[in-house]
């Protein structure tokens, strides 16, 4: 019971949207500024990169979700040293992450199968 | 230009696109959305120069056009517009930890204010409005008989004939029940004295017509009724646990008036059943039996039934009326020759709470008024509060808190004290209703029933949280809707401006209510004055009464009962401390005295008029020296003699007769014709009242217990010492003469009056509660506005001083200030006197709505305690000290 409920909760995430899933993505590999996603995001081959609008939206939004949380303000070694707000990914959001990449990965096996993708692609 | 200049051009061209974001959004991720877009722009210089940086502010451009407004369109989250309630709520904890007076008073304010409001509540919720525990209440209603020309009766109970034909006819009428009340002995047992209860005699179909079962055994069959009916009996759940609570009493036996009667079933605990009374209290029972007799077999011209239909469901009050008006005018013509009698119905409910109805109204407004003057105090409180924190306002504004969020903080922090006054009112209304229960009249309906329960204490705190949200609505709106400029010039000088005028303008409305509930309460409170000092035509101090029952199935021989009578009361004269005994039919104030019309021939009042020749008048049966022990007056004659002479029956008519029939002459010795025989008028009385204490009705006539066969008489023992302190030699007494007498309502005649009052005297405690309370708040806000206003002028008041004003001139001018208010308060509450006193004249004994003694006494009362609430902070002028305050501005 409480695991269905549990992973109902999580579904009730999916799908995330592409500037979601590049957020958490960063945020899966530790704490991590706005800027520095969406640096993420570019490195990662995204041809288009989310706007910085876009970014924080989707940070405020969720944060509100508990999907993510603010953690502390401090200097960005990447950016002459600024102080920047920092992102951190919560249980929560780990498990919308896990889930939302298993979801592509099944489309991505469907697209081999269907002769979309050479096999051994993945 | 070098690269840093770049960037700062570019954090402006930033800056202004932010803008574009809501301001909520703006204020969490506004410094973050400028920090993403200056990296940007600083990687745009590093890799291609000025081109690449010209495409960033292009990209931001159409980056917050789009994001900025698709947030105000569907903000990322969308209760963010509501505002960050948690934070709010901490943040107003906060700042009420750290100003405890002022939360102390609001919810000090609230709790009492609510607290009694709560109280009234549970009276009208409990007796006018909750449904009574019968199935479809409202379709249940009492037919009463208007005897129209034929007697001066109005309410008068139905002849079995009428409750027969009830129950024949059909329609909208779907059953009837016939009730008769008897008070019979209980025959004690198990070591317990016998006692008297009270036994409703009814129609088999009472139960049925109620919709309530029995919860131990079961309810009367529809034969178990008539002559030679099985004689059984249902008992209450007061009763059977007064029995012993034992579940195996059905099928036993127990003996009324010494008669066996075998106990069929027990009703459930919340069963309470009156049968409303033509005069008088509605009348309660402790045990159920059938009617002897056959309903249709009755006499119709005796009413002597209380008549109880239900209609069928979803009938209108009109359609039983007409219907039940229908069944009355058969009768008229069968039974009365067509003299004009009349059926009508009232619904259950309304007949039962009619007497209090207009006490409880007045309650109501009251409340209601009270909690005007408790919410525009509330307000004052905050408005105060919000000046206080004003300065907090200017500064968080000039720093660029939105104006909502300000208002929501004040909304909050209103809201949350609501609901801490509103647990405080529902605790204080928990005890409150106790005490008040405890004051109230034995007969007020459903008494027991009244309590605060879950659902009253909810209202309560949901009241409680709605006042404070409403009382917090003006400071907010103020909070947020000042210009910024004038927060600012204000608050450099402490206050004043807008909200000054506003708590000067609530100050002015919370006199104007409390002078209306003040000047109510004065009424109230003289009424009842009036009512204490009234002469109820005997002196009930010193006096102990009680009944003492004797059924006609223990005595059968009048004279048996009346040996026992002479025995008691020569034994209970012997008792040390007693002064004097005797017993009468009917107690003063007990309304139980029975009726009949008499005629004196050849009296000089009478006028030929057959209506005002034969009045109906209340016969008591009184004992010798009742009028003495009683303390009536004698007007004219003398009282019955202990000595009875052979061959003469002695009457005493009350002044209300004599003047009547002998509006000249003298009534002494005068014939008057009375059932088969005649008395002879010895003596004039003044009334003891029987029904009011404040008025004379209809005339008494008092005739010799010991001549007419009396059983049941109520004794009357004078005392010189506390009369409670009789009462177990007056018990011995009895016990020593005959075991098995059960004494009845044991009571100080000062009981009764008081008991008889009851209704007046809760009315005016809580109303004159209530006015105190309205007046203290009145006066806790006038103090808080003078003193602000004082804490405010400061710097004026010390350059008024420092040029050599006397202090007490300026002091004179501080309470001028109030005194204004207060006049201007007073001149608006007077037309909302006028209509209050317009609404309570009903209950008004002995005073009228305009009295001018009472309304000026309270006008200048308000307007002392006003002046003094000015005064206390006036003083505080003279603490001034000019040199010190202009050096502090």
């Amino acid at each position: 019971m409480a695991m269905d409920r549990d992973r109902r909760r999580v579904e009730a995430f999916l799908p995330l949207r592409l500037v979601e899933f590049h957020i958490l993505l960063s945020l899966a590999a530790g704490e991590r500024h706005g800027y520095g996603m969406i640096q993420d995001a570019i490195a990662r081959g995204e041809t288009s990169a989310p706007d910085v609008g876009t970014l924080y939206r989707a940070l405020a939004r969720m944060a509100e979700q508990g999907l993510i949380r603010a953690a502390d303000r401090r200097k960005a070694p990447d950016a002459d040293d600024e102080r920047r707000n920092y992102y951190r990914i919560t249980p929560l959001g780990s498990r919308v992450a896990r889930a939302e990449a298993a979801r592509l990965a099944t489309l991505t096996r469907a697209a081999m199968v269907g002769g979309l993708l050479p096999e051994g692609a993945l | 230009m070098n690269a840093q200049r770049w960037l700062d051009v570019s954090e402006r061209w930033i800056r202004f696109l932010v803008r574009l974001y809501p301001v909520d959004f703006r204020e969490e991720m506004g410094g973050a959305l400028v920090e993403a877009y200056r990296d940007r722009c600083r990687v745009a210089l590093r890799e291609g120069a000025r081109f690449a940086l010209f495409g960033v502010w292009l990209r931001a451009l159409f980056d917050s056009v789009r994001n900025g407004l698709g947030e105000r369109v569907r903000p990322a989250a969308p209760w963010r517009r509501g505002g960050n309630w948690g934070r709010d709520m901490e943040l107003a904890t906060r700042r009420l930890v750290r100003a405890p007076v002022f939360a102390l008073a609001m919810i000090g304010t609230l709790g009492i204010g609510l607290g009694a409001f709560a109280v009234v509540y549970a009276f009208v919720h409990k007796v006018l409005i909750a449904p009574l525990p019968y199935e479809r209440p409202d379709d249940l209603y009492f037919v009463w008989r208007d005897y129209g020309p034929i007697v001066e009766l109005n309410r008068g109970w139905l002849g079995g004939t009428d409750v027969a034909e009830l129950q024949k006819v059909g329609g909208v009428i779907e059953d009837a029940a016939g009730m008769l009340r008897g008070r019979l002995t209980l025959s004690g047992r198990d070591g317990r004295d016998a006692t008297e209860i009270s036994v409703i005699a009814t129609s088999p179909n009472l139960f049925e017509l109620l919709g309530v079962r029995p919860a131990l055994g079961r309810g009367f069959a529809p034969d178990e009724v008539g002559p030679g009916r099985p004689a059984v009996a249902v008992l209450t759940h007061e009763l059977w646990n007064g029995l012993g609570a034992d579940p195996s009493i059905i099928g036993t036996e127990i003996r009324l008036n010494d008669e066996p009667y075998t106990v069929i079933g027990v009703m459930p605990r919340r069963f309470t059943f009156v049968r409303s009374a033509g005069v008088g209290a509605p009348q309660r029972a402790d045990a159920y039996t059938t009617l002897s007799v056959n309903l249709a077999e009755t006499n119709p011209m005796a009413g002597s039934y209380a008549g109880l239909i239900r209609a069928r469901p979803g009938s209108s009050a009109e359609t039983v009326g007409e219907a039940v008006d229908a069944v009355g005018k058969g009768i008229d013509e069968r039974d009365f020759e067509s003299l004009g009698l009349k059926l009508y119905a009232i619904g259950l409910k309304p007949d039962l709470v009619a007497s209090v109805r207009p006490a409880l109204v007045v309650l109501g407004l009251a409340g209601v008024f009270l909690l005007l003057v408790l919410m525009v105090n509330l307000a004052t409180l905050l408005v105060a509060r919000a000046s206080q924190r004003e300065q907090e306002f200017a500064v968080s504004r000039a720093l660029g808190a939105s104006p909502i969020a300000l208002a929501r903080g004040t909304l909050v922090e209103g809201g949350m004290l609501g609901l801490m006054g509103g647990v405080a009112g529902a605790l204080v209304a928990v005890w409150g209703t106790r005490v008040a229960v405890a004051l109230a009249p034995t007969d007020l309906p459903r008494r027991d029933s009244i309590a605060v329960d879950p659902g009253i204490g909810a209202v309560v705190v949901g009241v409680g949280v709605l006042l404070g949200l409403l009382a917090a609505t003006l400071p907010a709106a103020w909070a947020a809707r000042a210009p910024l400029s004038s927060l600012l010039s204000n608050a450099s000088v402490r206050g004043g401006g807008g909200q000054g005028r506003m708590r000067r303008g609530m100050v002015v409305v919370q006199v104007a209510l409390s002078l209306v509930l003040l000047s109510t309460g004065g009424l109230v409170v003289r009424s009842f004055e009036r009512l204490l000092r009234v002469d109820p035509g005997f002196d009930p101090d010193g006096v102990l009464t009680f009944r003492v029952p004797m059924p006609s199935q223990r005595f059968p021989e009048a004279t048996d009962a009346l040996a026992l009578q002479d025995r008691l009361q020569v034994e209970l004269a012997a008792l040390p401390g007693v002064d004097a005994v005797s017993a009468a039919s009917a107690l003063p104030l007990s309304t139980d005295a029975s009726q009949t019309n008499i005629e004196i021939p050849g009296a000089p009042g009478n006028t030929g008029d057959l209506d005002h020749d034969r009045p109906l008048v209340d016969y008591i049966g009184i004992r010798a020296e009742f009028v003495g022990v009683m303390g009536i007056r004698m007007l004219a004659g003398r009282m019955f003699d202990s000595a009875r002479r052979e061959g003469v029956r002695e009457a005493l008519i009350d002044r209300v007769l004599a003047d009547h029939f002998f509006p000249a002459g003298n009534p002494i010795g005068t014939k008057l014709p009375f059932r088969d025989d005649t008395l002879m008028i010895v003596g004039v009385v003044q009334q003891p009242r029987l029904y009011d204490v404040h008025q004379d009705s209809r005339g008494q006539l008092f005739i010799r217990a010991e001549d007419w066969g009396y059983r049941t008489l109520s004794f009357v023992l004078r005392s010189d010492r506390d009369p409670r302190a009789l009462i177990p030699f007056v018990r011995s007494v009895a016990r020593r003469i005959d075991p098995q007498l059960a004494l009845a309502e044991v009571r100080t005649m000062d009981e009764i009056v008081a008991d008889a009052l009851s209704q007046q005297r809760i009315s005016a405690v809580l109303i004159a509660g209530f006015a105190l309370g309205a007046l203290l708040l009145a006066a806790m806000g006038l103090f808080g506005v003078v003193s602000g206003s004082v804490l405010r002028r400061r710097h004026e008041l010390a350059v008024r001083l420092a040029l050599g004003a006397e202090p007490r001139r300026v002091r004179r001018l501080v309470i001028g200030e109030g005194v204004r208010l207060v006049l201007i308060g007073v001149l608006i509450g007077a037309p909302g006197v006028y209509g209050a006193g317009r609404a309570i004249r009903g209950v008004l004994v002995g005073v009228s709505p305009s009295d001018p003694t009472t309304l000026i006494g309270v006008a200048l009362g308000l307007t002392a305690i006003a002046v003094a609430a000015c005064y206390v902070p006036a003083r505080r002028v003279s603490r001034i000290d000019p040199a010190r305050s202009l050096r502090q501005e």
